[in-house]
């Protein structure tokens, strides 16, 4: 009997251990206690995110988290769609700190890389085995890690006294405690709409790094749901000096090299609709809604805005796959809702877009011309 | 058997063969049964024909994935074999190993004779896990080694270009090569130690394979259910495109990790299940 | 592996010298509802040739798996060569040769493949004398032909050999044989007999299970006879021969007035073909033998009849479809 019960035991061991360590694998990585840091008021944090101009050499990885509610559109292919479609995308953030960067977004079989070695792009996709060379400037493009930083006072303190004013009038701001966000002790910078506000959305959290005061993470929390809407940030971050062999790029033997701006098409599709008419705004603050009138017929059978590919596709088919079909006496369209938004889209070219619920959208319809 | 009474050896200790001797003629065993050695070979083939493959399709690329990755870039060969053959052929052969391990000995009543001899029923479990490790680990590193002169021969090669762009040296490639062979092994056992547990419950070698392909199945189906999508983390599947971070530069560990972990769980079940079944089981 | 020269060493410190190579206590075994044996008192006395017998079904490999450790029981206790069991397997089942429930090897394999993969699991064989070893017991058996063929291609008697060679491959105390005979030709039947002779000689204790009792007659110096999972007779051979019923055969010309003569001092008798059966109840050879001496009567013949093993057999396992 010995043998067969302590066999038993060691077995049921064995198989508790596993069931254990697999919960503990699938379990998101533990928030942990709050760390405790000197307390510190709401415009101090901000004027201290303002006064670090510099972002210091790191390597980590950025976690974008969607539950927009968005359906995906395979109209929209392509790596950076990801972001749209709901669940969590990656990629890969290096940075020297003194303006050298490099960004991977790794697919299932295939990675697109973009090295900038301060003068030259380089973005390289393995699927295609191209590179595009780029000599400009990069955009700010995929770098959350780099605070924006305003044109307003170029004093910090000045700015941060002013930001936090210019929000005040209908939010609240407050350091909320503190966080762990990809171990990095964090304060909590929190910014909720007032109650009057008509907004979907509930609050926004910028989780500010305690030491280097960059921002480590955001997140969009809506109404009605416990879990952020949309997150993006660090999910590990290491702030040390990197192999200055990460910022140099080489083209691989047998790749395609494509030089110059050879600007993706699917960038050139919103400019263009940017430049069609000028937004009104309607509203402000949380509330705000951005009204516009494209001409009449963009929506309709205008072949200019294709996908990559060269495609030819029809806005209005798209439209029908994100929003339903609406109409009242306000006239008719697509109504796509998300949990953070709504955007309406008449028939007849107005669009109508705000964190706020339908009703909004059609009371600031009204008001425009 | 001359041998009279007065030769008897002792009879007041526990005895037991050399273990080394017991894992040496497990091995024997198992490369001798012509089963295990025609998987090996085939599975071994699979890199010579992606390569002749390629070859043939030119430089037109198609395919798309690691495919496109490979036109020129031999390295890629033996990493492109394993992540193909890592979707159902090996998770089979462990299952397969695993089957003739203890329901193929049960249904021959050679286990009853392990048993008498006697080996303990602890050593018989680690002998057999031994045996079915040996041959995954064979066979893995038969089609990587295949594939990396299959790519250097068919494909041509001036090392690995990887999925991030850059060129490594021959010795980072195969330094990378080797470590999806040990992360591939590693996830067959955890495969194959299931299959081990059913393998204990069962004198049918054919009820194991059958198992572990329809949780195979099972574990697919669950993947193409998004009302399912909390259970991903749980699957052993789930994080097995992982072993395509080998090819990227930086490399990313996490992933390699948290899906050998991943597997370590399953290895823990799987050997747990089956000690538990192997020390009460009658003989 | 050291000592191998001192007469029984080390038994004495479990149990007192074990007269019994094995012993069973209460044993019983159920699967489910369906109970396999019960109560089994088993004495296999050191030395001897027992022959376990029993109609098929009747409990006798489930009692041997018993002993060997192969399975647990429900109750009872069992005693391999002074050890509990299954808890002493690893001290007593080096000693023990067995071939349960038919021959098993892979059929890939060779018989010599075979039997050194056995050889190497045994723990009192020595490394470097596998290769001699395994030969040796091909040819006791009378594979040594054969030996390098596929055990795929034997015949059912080949096989059931190298199961047997198995067994041989090194001295044993306790050799357990479960129907060695099964598929065997009447030449491969006398063998088995043979080398169930020589293990005797040699000392080792031999158990043998069959359903054939002339099998058992012909080898065993004991026997226990199983029936429904139960022991109903167990002991020497010659013992249980007599055990039946106890009588005598008289060869005498004067049936009559032997009849009378042993009527008068009431003992039951009747004629038979050559002169009297007389049943010894109540009264003991020498007895019936003055009765008949004084009465007159020629005598030229008395013997005890032998009940034969056969009808023990059938009267302890009457009525049971075999």
């Amino acid at each position: 009997m010995n043998g067969k019960q302590a066999g038993l035991v060691v077995g049921a061991a064995g198989v508790l251990a596993g069931v254990v360590g697999l919960g503990v694998l699938a379990l998101p990585a533990g928030a942990g206690p709050a760390p405790v840091l000197p307390q510190v008021s709401a415009e101090q944090l901000v004027q201290s995110v303002l006064t670090t101009k510099t972002v210091p050499a790191l390597a980590g990885t950025v976690s974008a988290t969607n539950n927009l509610g968005l359906p995906a559109v395979p109209a929209l292919g392509g790596q950076a769609s990801k972001f749209l479609t709901d669940g969590t995308t990656k990629a890969q953030v290096w940075t020297d700190g003194k303006g050298k960067g490099r960004v991977s977004l790794p697919g299932a079989t295939s990675e697109e890389t973009m090295v900038f070695d301060g003068t030259t792009l380089w973005d390289w996709t393995s699927q295609n085995n191209t590179v595009h060379k780029s000599t400009d400037t990069p955009e700010q493009k995929a770098h959350p890690d780099k605070p924006g930083s305003g044109e307003m006072a170029t004093d910090p303190a000045a700015a941060a006294k002013q930001i936090i004013a210019l929000i005040d009038k209908d939010s609240t701001v407050k350091v909320d405690g503190t966080a762990t966000v990809a171990g990095r002790p964090a304060y909590e910078l929190v910014l909720a709409p007032k109650p009057t506000e008509k907004t979907l959305l509930r609050e926004v959290r910028i989780a500010i790094d305690s030491e280097t005061k960059i921002p480590l993470q955001l997140s969009v929390l809506a109404n009605g749901n416990a879990q952020p809407v949309a997150q993006i940030g660090f999910s590990t971050l290491q702030i040390a000096p990197q192999d200055p062999a990460l910022f140099t790029f080489t083209p691989p033997a047998g790749a395609n090299v494509v030089t110059g701006e050879d600007k993706k098409v699917a960038d050139k599709a919103p400019d263009q609709l940017k430049n069609a008419a000028k937004p009104q705004i309607v509203g402000s603050g949380w509330d705000t809604v951005l009204v516009e009138k494209l001409p009449a017929g963009t929506l309709g059978g205008d072949r200019s805005a294709t996908t990559k590919g060269g495609e030819n596709f029809d806005p209005s088919k798209l439209l029908g796959q994100l929003g339903k079909r609406v109409s009242g006496p306000w006239g008719s369209g697509y109504e796509i809702s998300t949990a953070v938004g709504t955007a309406l889209v008449l028939d007849d070219g107005r669009i109508a877009v705000g964190a706020v619920p339908e009703q909004a959208l059609i009371t600031a319809l009204a008001s425009v011309k | 058997m001359t041998a009279a009474v007065l030769d008897r050896p002792a009879l007041d200790r526990p005895l037991r063969a050399p273990l080394s001797r017991l894992l040496a003629s497990e091995l024997r065993w198992t490369l001798r049964r012509p089963r295990t050695v025609i998987a090996i070979v085939l599975l071994s083939l699979v890199p010579i024909l992606i390569g002749i493959g390629v070859t043939i399709a030119g430089r037109r690329g198609g395919g798309g994935g690691l495919f496109a990755t490979l036109v020129g870039n031999g390295f890629v060969l033996p990493i492109l074999s394993l992540t193909l053959l890592l979707t159902m052929l090996l998770p089979l052969l462990g299952a397969m190993s695993a089957a003739d391990a203890l329901a193929g000995e049960a249904s021959h009543g050679t286990l009853r004779g392990l048993l008498m001899a006697p080996v303990g029923r602890g050593r018989l479990l680690a002998v057999k896990a031994f045996g079915v490790a040996t041959t995954v680990f064979i066979a893995v590193l038969g089609i990587a080694v295949v594939g990396v002169i299959t790519g250097v021969v068919l494909v041509g090669t001036d090392g690995m270009i990887t999925l991030s762009g850059n060129t490594l040296s021959f010795g980072d490639a195969l330094g990378r090569i080797g470590l999806a062979v040990l992360w591939v092994t590693f996830q067959v056992w955890a495969v194959a130690a299931i299959a081990l547990a059913v393998s204990a419950f069962t004198e049918h070698p054919l009820v194991v394979m059958a198992a572990t392909l329809a949780g195979a199945l099972v574990f697919g189906v669950i993947t193409l259910i998004p009302q399912l999508d909390w259970m991903q983390p749980y699957l052993l599947t789930s994080s097995w495109t992982s072993v395509t971070d080998v090819l990227r530069d930086p490399m990313p560990w996490d992933g390699l990790v948290n899906s050998t972990l991943k597997a370590a769980c399953y290895l823990a079940i799987g050997l747990g299940v089956a000690y538990a079944k192997v020390s009460s089981k009658d003989g | 592996m050291t000592s191998t020269s001192l007469v029984e060493p080390g038994v004495g410190a479990a149990v007192a010298a074990p007269a019994l190579a094995a012993r069973t206590r209460g044993l019983r075994k159920t699967y489910g509802s369906t109970v396999a044996v019960d109560q089994v008192d088993l004495d296999v006395p050191d030395g001897a040739v027992l022959g376990m017998l029993g109609p098929n079904g009747s409990g006798k490999t489930t009692t041997i798996r018993m002993l060997l450790g192969l399975v647990q029981p429900t109750a009872g206790e069992v005693e391999l060569l002074g050890h509990p069991m299954p808890s002493g397997a690893q001290i007593t089942l080096p000693h023990v040769g067995a071939l349960v429930e038919g021959p098993g090897f892979h059929p890939f394999l060779s018989g010599r493949e075979n039997l050194r993969r056995v050889a190497a699991a045994e723990p009192l064989m020595a490394t470097p004398a596998i290769a001699s070893s395994v030969t040796e017991a091909l040819e006791r058996v009378g594979l040594a032909d054969a030996a390098d063929r596929r055990y795929r291609g034997y015949s059912l008697g080949m096989k059931q050999r190298l199961g047997l060679a198995a067994v041989l491959l090194l001295p044993r105390r306790l050799v357990v044989l479960d129907e060695p005979t099964n598929g065997l030709d009447p030449a491969g039947t006398r063998e088995i007999r043979r080398v169930i002779a020589e293990l005797h000689a040699a000392g080792t204790t031999v158990l043998v299970s069959s359903h054939l009792l002339a099998e058992i007659e012909a080898t065993c110096t004991h026997v226990a006879v199983l029936h429904k999972g139960s022991v109903v007779a167990q002991g020497e051979l010659d013992e249980l021969l007599e055990a039946g019923a106890p009588a005598l055969l008289v060869s005498t010309p004067d049936v009559e007035l032997s009849l009378d003569a042993l009527r008068d001092k009431r003992i039951a008798a009747r004629s038979s073909e050559d002169g009297l059966f007389v049943e010894l109840i109540g009264t003991t050879a020498p007895q019936v033998v003055k009765a008949l001496v004084e009465a007159g009567a020629s005598v030229h013949e008395v013997r005890r009849r032998r009940t034969g093993l056969e009808d023990l057999f059938a009267q302890l396992t009457e009525g049971e479809p075999r």
